[in-house]
């Protein structure tokens, strides 16, 4: 019964962190979920956490999150998903987005 | 020598007969009272009889249906029915008592499990599942029906119809059975002393019933904007940039559901931005769906030609005669037959979503306990061998047809576009791309002779899923269309197999192309995309012709 | 997320709750709470295999409407119908309590002109009530809110705003009530006991629940503003509701106080005549009350925009206030 939690340790060449310190985006939503992105001194690495009551699909949300966190160079980042049976296309959507969203110029939501 | 003396008129006979026996059921013209429609079937149907019942997946004859199930079985049995649709309880109520035996139809939309129950416990002999076009033609050749019960808006006592927005398939049902000696009844809300228009003329009619209850009439085709995901923007975004754009297609029909839907609203948005207005949409073969009304107010549409009508459209579609097809009393007319024979042979590309699609690229939407058909799907999803006539978009996708030269040598042809979408898992992880279609299952399960296949491999020419676009008509054998499918069906089972320097190898050629591929920004598929969000919208942008009914007014 | 300027123009209907905070106070004002940053999900829901969230539901925070300091709560209906737990009942209640201890400050800092900076909560409603999850720390949290509510009377507003999907029912439906200011868009929702629980005890010839057009006469803000159980209605957009929040915090706090609809003998006594009415009136929709107050053609106000509905309707002429 208890939620599955996933956790997820990458290091890549020449790591790229996040503009802001942190960024949150999404809603818990059904088939939805939150990604909090929080900068890190993880020595170049980025650290994923995934809970979710979804379980089974231990091998999709490690390939999912490992073609973003690599395909992005991401480091220095902490990555916190809390899910509530988002497919993988709306999971990548999110990542791709709450990306964005911690890059942007401007303090969110001023 | 003697010529033997032969009757031709046996057909003729045996109706007049019938129709003595009922003739003391007759008021004024051709009037029958409500309360006497029992009876009157009792007297014009006889055991073994193909009776068609009308009913579609929008209006239905449900007061003639529920009076068929009130027959007295030791009078009236072993029928054999013939229907479009098989979508009222009552339906399979006639095959419970016993009244009915035999079932050739079209599409079974909540009544699916109910019917694979009966197919498999002996209640119900199967005839076929058909496509409407093939079933229509059927009732041409050997499904001639000797009893037509229909249903209309309006008669007067003479019996001319008016089935006016909700015409469907009203005409070829009645001049089947009409001119093949057969027998008419038609339900109606109203009789009037004139029809605002004749869409049956009387003599084709024998007997008109004023329903107690108006006839049902289910919204099938609206969807509400509200419900639309950001999952269906992007692919909406993919389908527009990659098909619509990439051919651009003028004509077309959009299936049933929220990708479509998520297109028609984002014509005057993301395709006026791309620049298409003009280029395509102009022409469909479609229900008047309210997701297109912002594309038809901004300009974009020509022409709609509708199967059916669509509840609460009346007045906006009666107000855009230049758009759809008007009457001279200023209402609609749709026509199943007409506007089918438009998708297969005047459309250019039909688009439209699936449930499940197998790994040579065969889609289905049947699941294993449900008989439910595919109504229309099929023929719109189809290339019609017959077309002759060219356009670009036609022509451009035959041109890229990967095994022309196998089937024709050096000679150009064209191809119509069959789009199919599908996320690769839908609700609760279950994956669309499976080794094999459960439709096979079904064909176990209510022992089919062969599994019913919504659009055969042969006749997709693009899959769409979040993951790309598989230009599928592209690939030279299934070795590649297997490739092909593997490349767009991310992390389903199906999808983990492909292999990376193949799918590259595909995107180079253009095979595949991803989102990344077609040039679109991820972080922009949200709802705001949508010219409307909502219904309230609809009716706003409709300046208040659209008038949805009551479950989809949340206001 | 959208900025503030696109905010006011989107939809509220469209809008997550954390955007509601955000759009519903001035420009580059709101600061957020127990943000998720500071991971404050539900102890109870991993225990049931539910998913979580970092702001259980609800963003609360702070922030300016010209000189007023401005609680802000707003709940999350795509958080579990934004049902309301212990975590999420316990960030409405502080919110509140915070308020009333900002309502202390300002006005020993500013004893000739506090009521110009008179601090203010806001609550966005987007609730069915009590998180079944977690029942009885939601049933507590929802006697807590009311508590504070009762605190805050005669110090501060409580501005109640509805606008979002789910709209506020079940315990929340009297939370929502007990408030100084109602303000409601048409898409806005306001009741106790969800339409379908009434269709499922009284049976779909009383209720049909399915019929989502009766649903909205009957729970909707164009009904409940008829009524005077919602004060102002406003267009479905963040800036709607937002603007009508600067008016109202234009008024001096005695003309707020009067818009309450409860809270004394004799507004109870007037909504008692009210339940006499519609015994008397025995109506079978919510049509025929409209009619009652003057509006001649009821069914054309179902489907007016909101500016002309504004402009015809006829409400309930209310006797205090």
């Amino acid at each position: 019964m208890a939620l599955n939690e996933l956790n997820f340790k990458y290091k890549v060449e020449n790591p790229q962190s996040i503009a802001k310190e942190y960024s949150h985006l999404g809603v818990v939503g059904s088939g939805d979920l939150e990604v909090l992105m929080e900068k890190k001194d993880f020595g170049g690495g980025t650290e994923v956490k995934v809970v979710t009551p979804v379980t089974g699909f231990d091998k999709v949300w490690e390939m999912v999150v490992t073609k973003f966190v690599k395909g992005n160079n991401l480091g220095d980042l902490l990555i916190e998903i809390n899910d509530n049976n988002a497919t993988p296309v709306v999971v990548s959507m999110r990542l791709r987005q709450a990306l964005a969203e911690a890059n942007k110029k401007e303090k969110g939501g001023e | 020598m003697e010529r033997e003396v032969r009757v031709w008129d046996n057909l003729k006979r045996d109706t007049e007969e019938r129709m003595k026996k009922v003739a003391h059921l007759v008021e004024e013209g051709k009037v029958v009272k409500a309360e006497n429609t029992v009876a009157l079937l009792e007297g014009v149907i006889k055991p073994g009889d193909k009776v068609n019942l009308e009913g579609n997946n929008q209006k239905q004859a449900d007061f003639l249906a529920e009076c068929l199930c009130e027959v007295d079985p030791k009078k009236v049995y072993d029928l054999h029915m013939v229907q479009s649709v098989v979508s009222l309880k009552s339906h399979l109520d006639v095959f419970e008592k016993g009244i009915a035996k035999k079932l050739d139809f079209s599409f079974s939309g909540p009544q699916a499990g109910r019917l694979a129950d009966f197919v498999r416990d002996g209640k119900l002999e199967l005839g076929a599942i058909h496509t409407y076009l093939e079933l229509f033609g059927r009732y041409y050749a050997d499904l001639v029906p000797k009893v037509a019960l229909v249903v209309a808006f309006e008669a007067d006592k003479e019996g001319n119809l008016y089935t006016g927005f909700n015409t469907e398939d009203t005409p070829i049902i009645v001049e089947a059975t009409k001119f093949k000696q057969g027998i008419v009844i038609a339900q109606v809300n109203k009789i009037v002393d004139k029809v605002p228009r004749v869409d049956i003329p009387a003599d084709w009619v024998d007997f008109v019933i004023q329903s107690p209850k108006n006839f049902y009439i289910e919204p099938l085709f609206t969807r509400d904007p509200g419900l639309i995901t950001d999952t269906q923007v992007l692919m909406g975004m993919m389908a527009l940039k990659g098909v619509y754009a990439e051919y651009g297609v003028q004509s077309m029909n959009h299936g049933i559901g929220f990708f479509t839907a998520a297109i028609e609203l984002m014509l005057p948005t993301y395709a006026e931005e791309l620049g298409l207005k003009g280029k395509i949409c102009s022409y469909f073969a479609l229900n008047p769906h309210p997701t297109m009304i912002p594309a038809i107010e901004s300009g974009w549409v020509k022409n709609i030609h509708c199967f059916g009508g669509e509840l609460g459209m009346e007045e906006y579609v009666a107000a855009r005669s230049d758009v759809f097809f008007i009457g001279p009393d200023g209402t609609l007319r749709s026509n199943r037959a007409y506007s089918q024979a438009a998708g297969l042979y005047a459309m250019d590309m039909f688009i439209g979503g699936t449930l499940q699609i197998d790994k040579y690229g065969n889609s289905s939407t049947a699941t294993a306990n449900r008989v439910a058909g595919f109504g229309g799907a099929p023929n719109m999803g189809s290339d019609a061998k017959g077309r002759r006539h060219s356009s670009d978009a036609w022509l451009k996708c035959g041109l890229e047809y990967g095994m022309q030269d196998q089937l024709l040598g050096k000679m150009p042809r064209g191809k119509k576009l069959v789009v199919q979408m599908q996320e690769t898992f839908k609700e609760k992880m279950d994956p669309a791309f499976v080794d094999e279609l459960d439709a096979w299952k079904l064909a176990k399960n209510a022992n089919l002779d062969i599994p019913p296949v919504m659009v055969y491999s042969d006749d997709v020419t693009h899959y769409i899923t979040e993951e790309g676009i598989a230009y599928f008509h592209k690939c030279v054998d299934m070795k590649e269309k297997m490739a092909a499918i593997r490349a767009i069906a991310g992390y389903t089972e199906i999808g983990l197999q492909a292999k990376e320097e193949e799918t590259m190898d595909l995107r180079k050629r253009g095979i595949v192309k991803t989102p990344e591929d077609l040039g679109i920004d991820i972080t922009r598929a949200n709802r705001s995309m949508l010219a409307a969000k909502n219904i309230k919208e609809l009716v706003e942008w409709s300046g208040g012709l659209y008038n949805p009914p009551a479950r989809f007014r949340n206001w | 997320m959208l900025s503030w300027d696109e905010l006011q123009k989107a939809k509220f209907t469209e809008t997550n709750a954390r955007e509601r905070a955000f759009g519903l106070v001035d420009k580059g004002t709101f600061t957020e709470f127990v943000s998720p940053r500071d991971r404050m999900p539900s102890p109870h829901l991993p225990v049931l295999g539910e998913a979580i969230g970092y702001d259980d539901g609800v963003v609360t925070g702070i922030g300016l409407i010209g000189k007023r300091p401005v609680f802000v709560v707003s709940q999350e209906g795509r958080f579990i119908g934004g049902a309301v737990g212990e975590v999420h009942g316990a960030k409405m209640v502080q919110a509140i309590k915070l308020a009333l201890k900002a309502y202390e400050d300002v006005k020993e800092k500013y004893p000739d002109s506090y009521e110009e900076r008179l601090p203010a909560v806001v609550i966005s409603f987007e609730t069915g009530g009590v998180r079944l999850h977690e029942s009885n720390a939601g049933l507590l949290a929802h006697a807590e809110v009311m508590d504070q509510i009762q605190d805050a009377r005669g110090k501060i507003p409580i501005i109640a705003v509805i606008g979002s999907k789910v709209g506020c029912f079940g315990g929340m439906g009297f939370v929502g009530a007990a408030t100084d200011v109602v303000i409601m868009s048409e898409q806005g929702r306001l009741g106790l006991t969800g339409p379908e629980v009434i269709e499922q005890e009284m049976g779909k010839d009383e209720f049909d629940a399915s019929n989502k057009a009766l649903v909205f006469r009957t729970t909707g803000g164009k009904h409940k503003y008829i009524m005077q159980d919602a004060n102002f209605l406003v267009k479905d957009t963040v800036g709607g509701f937002y603007q009508q929040l600067q008016e109202v915090m234009k008024l001096p706090f005695a003309e707020i106080e009067k818009f309450r609809r409860i809270g004394s003998k004799e507004l109870v006594e007037e909504q008692l005549e009210l339940v006499k009415l519609a015994v008397e009136l025995g109506a079978k929709d919510s049509m025929d009350v409209w009619k009652y107050y003057g509006n001649e053609d009821p069914a054309k106000l179902v489907d007016m925009g909101p500016e002309e509905f504004l402009k015809v309707a006829k409400r309930r002429e209310r006797k205090l206030g």
